[in-house]
């Protein structure tokens, strides 16, 4: 029997953060993962492909601060990416140092306008990221209480901050975060592959459409860390690597191939997790990486109000993003690419219209017809060269299940469509890998495969995420908290939600 | 009738809206004329009888949403109008089943059970939810949108009043409010019940007039905005104004004329006419002009800024977003005259339910189908259908022994789609019989024999809607009711209290806070908002001040 200041149960992203944050206050913390390396969904990988995460945009330099890796540390710096919006005549759109530019180097006449809109988002989005930096509003500490100042401050700079951009953009900003991405993106530029790539990056890992309402502020949260993407240097792989060692440099216990069973509670109160081997851990805390329905399931429901169940089944996490490998032959680059492009994002969307194209069939429990596709060449330590694309929508829930044949369906479209806008990319695929939510989930717990445990809507955020009553981590019994995606502010390889959670664990348990 | 060419306001449109602002000021002693460029006053609160014999809703057909406040301050039963109720609904389904909703709890419960014992349960917490909603919400729709970019007293007030009611709810019910107004209603019935055919008919009200679909987020509003109003009392009863919904605005305009109103019907507005900044009256399509120093537009913001107003001197962050506003027509209206009650098949004898609102869709993925078709600009291979058959309460709509339907129509898309052009020039007679026979199709599900009872039908696209009554695309709420186009988003940013950037022009219509509905709220709403700027007294009387 070993005891504990804290129990991480779920290595990922989140929970290396949340225990590593922990571990740097002094706290004795045992991180606890079920497979055999940590990473969780970021770094999932199968027989030796790329992972499911290929990039990083959103990675706070505060959480890596509190988990003590250095901001300018060389593996998350990695490298910065341009992005491509692919056209079928070849004429692809590259977007580079915040202009966009034509295959043949001139600028794109929708260039500033594009440049305005998202400097804008990105103002916002510098705004919204104080919120996220700390628990959701709305927490119940005493009218005089430090805790409330501190969130009285916080929301009252956000209001200054609001003040800041005068008084036209701040009524904007209150219309334009509430709508959703097709209109606002359609106001200022014409439909195409400028206005398809923005509203791609919006319902990116989202089961929504660029027409739903909302989907703006899924958009501003990308961008919400300067809207930057870079491919870490070493992969994913590294990323996980320099978080496990900071955890380490914090005093973690770390076991692997541990599988949670139970977690204890006795008298309303956790006392411990039981492990599948038969092992008592104690600790008077224990923070949940995984998703709120199965730390319901790992307690046993009966420590939650009737309510709080409720609320819980009817969290929204219906993955729709799958993830399909292609191995290419060598390091060739692909036709039709110019050399400077080489390793740049290519994204297919023609245009808004064809996502929300795409959407329809998920809403019916389909796959899209013609797929929205964000795929980034990666070379792998073994030598093998990938393109790795996230393919949307393939919804984890697919009428049927996932058969052979429906796997190799998406995997043809998947093909299909990249070689519709890179002629002759067919012939450089030796392999491939299809991944679908399903599988996700199988691996990782995740619900519904969803890359944020839960949707990203604006009836999740904030006070409502995951479900409401439970947003400030705090999860049931005293001592219980969760601390991974669906939590706020969310995933996407942020690091912010376990950070906070382990800020608030710590206060909470003073 | 002669007319004075100068006034001390002047109120643009006689829909429902305009006359309750004309109405208010009258009261208050204005010397107030009301321009309408059809021949009849009503907008789309309009009866007409364009058979003879019959009486058509032409396009707004029940009333719920009507303020008793407005009722009330202009003596509108004085003034003829009468509100009867009805009760229950209905949604059949193709294999010859129905879903009947009942008014009377325990014959609704026995009804639910019938289709699943769960839902039954279920039932008491969902209206509950919607219940609390509506309570919420409802001292809202006659008060001001607070600016929250300003610092205004008056802002500041209002501003106080809505952080008061939200805390007034407690932390865990303001995260239950905040939800549902984010939610939308396919998710927030997939919470509370099983049935795809409880679901579809319990969903309509989150569509109705709305470019969006029941997953969209923000239909659980949209359900809201058509429960919110009452009958007697009776929150969320919707009913049939005795004669039409014409019946409202003929009683708004008595009671506007008893109070020294002028109406001056059969000529539109060529222009509203400003000078320096200010506004100065109007110039008709007639040659007429009359002047005022105070203007009232009842059209549709877009309608009102882009064709009637020398858009020069206005600030350009105004009128882009005043062209950035959305208000899509999706919905279509088929008025029917029938020589005899239709045989419902599916019904059982003498039953109430067929004389409140009756529907064919029978799962939120069939409504949603109908929402993609809408998108792409195509009307709803199976469209959803609201009919009613008011001639059983109300007989003065048809002869004795003969009756009228209304049937709402949605989705129909105003820009048609043909061949992957897009325009309203595309509804030719052509494509809207051929949506009338989709929509026939539909009506069949219900009643078969419903095209042997056809004795005249008046078909109307988003288009006719248009053409009409003036509303921009046809959108029946002059403009959409999403999160960003509602309360101090309504209509445009900055400009959310009924004035706009000509010194003495108004909104008084729908695009105006709270939005669409036979509801009068933004046209008392304006009102109370030219007497404070533009009078000395300065203050409105009534419930609705």
């Amino acid at each position: 029997m070993s005891n504990y200041d804290a129990i991480v149960v779920g290595g990922g992203i989140n929970g290396l953060i949340a225990g590593a944050v922990l571990g740097r206050k002094g706290k004795k913390v045992c991180i606890i993962e079920k497979a055999g390396s940590f990473g969780g969904m970021a770094s999932y990988a199968v027989d030796g492909g790329p992972s499911l995460a290929h990039a990083l945009y959103n990675l706070s330099p505060l959480a890596l601060k509190d988990t003590g890796i250095d901001a300018d540390h060389a593996t998350l710096t990695g490298q910065q990416i341009d992005t491509v919006s692919l056209s079928s005549d070849g004429n692809h759109i590259a977007f580079k140092e915040g202009r966009v530019y034509w295959n043949d180097g001139t600028e794109h006449p929708q260039s500033q306008a594009w440049r305005e809109l998202t400097h804008r988002l990105k103002t916002y989005g510098g705004l919204l990221r104080q919120l996220a930096e700390a628990p959701p509003p709305g927490g119940h500490s005493a009218s005089l209480s430090r805790a409330r100042f501190a969130e009285m401050l916080r929301l009252a700079k956000l209001g200054v901050g609001l003040k800041k951009l005068g008084k036209t953009e701040m009524r904007r900003f209150l219309q334009v975060v509430l709508s959703n991405v097709y209109d606002i993106v359609l106001d200022d530029l014409p439909d195409g592959p400028v206005a398809g790539m923005l509203a791609a990056d919006a319902i990116r890992g989202a089961a929504t459409g660029p027409r739903s309402p909302g989907t703006v502020f899924n958009l501003i949260y990308r961008l919400g860390h300067g809207g930057t993407i870079t491919r870490p240097a070493g992969g994913m792989t590294a990323v996980v690597d320099a978080l496990v060692e900071a955890a380490r440099a914090a005093g973690c216990t770390m076991l692997h191939e541990t599988e949670v069973s139970r977690i204890l509670v006795d008298e309303d109160a956790v006392t411990g997790v039981l492990t599948a081997d038969g092992q008592t851990l104690n600790a008077p805390m224990v923070l949940s990486n995984v998703a709120s329905p199965l730390t319901c399931k790992l307690t046993g429901p009966s420590v939650f109000d009737i309510e709080t169940t409720r609320r819980i089944r009817n969290i929204r996490a219906r993955g729709t993003a799958a993830k399909v490998n292609l191995r290419l032959k060598d390091a060739s680059p692909l036709p039709g690419l110019k050399d400077e492009l080489k390793g740049a994002r290519l994204i297919y969307a023609p245009s808004a219209a064809y996502v929300e194209t795409a959407f329809n069939p998920a809403k019916y429990r389909e796959m899209s017809k013609a797929p929205v596709i964000e795929a980034i060449r990666t070379e792998l330590p073994d030598g093998s060269h990938w393109l790795s694309a996230i393919v949307q929508y393939a919804p984890s829930d697919i009428e049927g299940g996932w058969t052979q044949s429906a796997l190799d369906q998406l995997t043809q479209l998947t093909i299909d469509t990249l070689d519709r806008a890179v002629p002759g990319l067919r012939d450089h695929i030796v392999g491939t890998q299809t991944i679908t939510p399903d599988q996700i989930q199988a691996a990782t717990g995740a619900p519904g495969g969803h890359w944020h445990h839960a949707e990203m809507s604006l009836d999740q955020l904030l006070t409502l995420r995951p479900s409401n009553g439970t947003s400030r981590y705090a999860f049931g019994p005293k001592g219980l908290f969760l601390c991974g995606a669906a939590t706020h502010p969310g995933g996407d390889v942020m690091g912010l939600a376990g950070r906070n959670a382990a800020l608030t664990a710590l206060e909470a348990l003073k | 009738m002669t007319l004075e060419s100068r006034y001390d306001a002047i109120v643009v449109g006689a829909g429902h809206n305009g006359l309750t602002a004309a109405a208010y000021m009258a009261r208050a002693g204005m010397n107030v004329l009301v321009v309408e460029k059809n021949d009849w006053i009503g907008g789309a609160a309009v009866s007409r009888s364009l058979h003879d014999g019959w009486t058509y809703s032409n396009c707004s057909y029940v009333c719920s949403l009507l303020r008793r406040e407005i009722a009330r301050d202009l003596d509108l039963p004085k003034y003829g109008l009468q509100v009867i109720p009805y009760e229950g609904g209905a949604s059949f389904t193709r294999d010859g089943d129905h879903f009947a909703y009942y008014s009377d709890h325990n014959a609704l419960r026995r009804e639910m059970a019938r289709h699943s014992a769960r839902d039954a349960d279920a039932y008491r917490a969902y209206s509950q939810a919607i219940m609390r909603q509506c309570r919420f919400i409802r001292p809202f729709l006659l008060r001001d949108a607070p600016d929250p970019a300003s610092l205004r007293p008056r802002d500041l007030g209002e501003l106080a009043y809505l952080v008061k009611k939200a805390h007034g709810l407690g932390s865990r019910e303001l995260g239950e409010t905040l939800k549902f107004w984010t939610m939308s209603i396919g998710d927030f019935l997939d919470e509370h019940f099983e049935n795809d055919l409880i679901k579809a008919h319990l969903a309509g009200s989150g569509i109705i007039g709305t470019g969006l679909g029941v997953y969209s987020p923000g239909t659980a509003y949209v359900l809201l905005h058509h429960y919110m109003g009452d009958i007697d009392g009776g929150i969320g009863a919707w009913g049939f104004a005795r004669g039409g919904m014409g019946a409202i605005s003929n009683a708004i305009a008595a009671s506007f004329k008893d109070h020294g109103g002028t109406i001056h019907t059969g000529a539109g507005v060529e222009k509203i006419l400003s000078k320096d900044g200010r506004v100065q009256g109007v110039a008709l399509e007639d040659g007429k002009v009359f002047y005022a120093p105070v203007v009232a537009s009842n059209m549709d913001i877009k309608r009102t800024i882009q064709h009637h107003v020398d858009t020069d001197d206005l600030p350009q962050d105004f009128t882009k977003a005043v062209n950035n506003f959305k208000i899509r027509g999706s919905s279509a209206k088929l008025n029917i005259s029938l020589d005899q009650f239709p045989d419902f098949p599916a019904a059982p004898e003498h039953t109430s339910f067929l004389r409140g609102d009756m529907h064919v869709s029978e799962s939120l993925f069939e409504l949603e189908r109908a929402y993609d078709d809408w998108k792409d600009g195509r009307w709803s291979e199976k469209p959803y259908i609201d009919m009613l058959i008011p001639s059983q309460i109300d007989p003065t709509m048809a002869p004795t022994g003969a009756h009228m339907m209304t049937v709402f129509v949605q989705y129909a898309p105003y820009d048609l789609n043909i061949d992957g052009n897009r325009s309203a020039d595309n509804w030719t007679d052509a494509q809207r019989n051929a949506m009338a026979e989709t929509v026939l199709n539909q009506i069949s599900v219900a009643c078969p024999d419903i095209r042997d009872r056809v004795v005249h039908m008046e078909v109307r696209s988003p288009l006719e809607i248009e053409r009409e009554v003036g509303l921009t695309e046809g959108n029946i709420f002059q403009g959409e009711l999403t999160f960003d186009q509602l309360f101090f988003n309504r209509p445009v940013p900055g400009w959310s209290q009924y004035s706009l950037p000509i010194k003495g022009l108004y909104l008084c219509g729908s695009s105006a806070h709270p939005g669409g509905g036979v509801m009068g709220a933004p046209g008392a709403n304006a009102a109370r908002a030219i007497l404070r700027h533009e009078t000395r007294h300065g203050r409105m009387k009534g419930y609705a001040a």
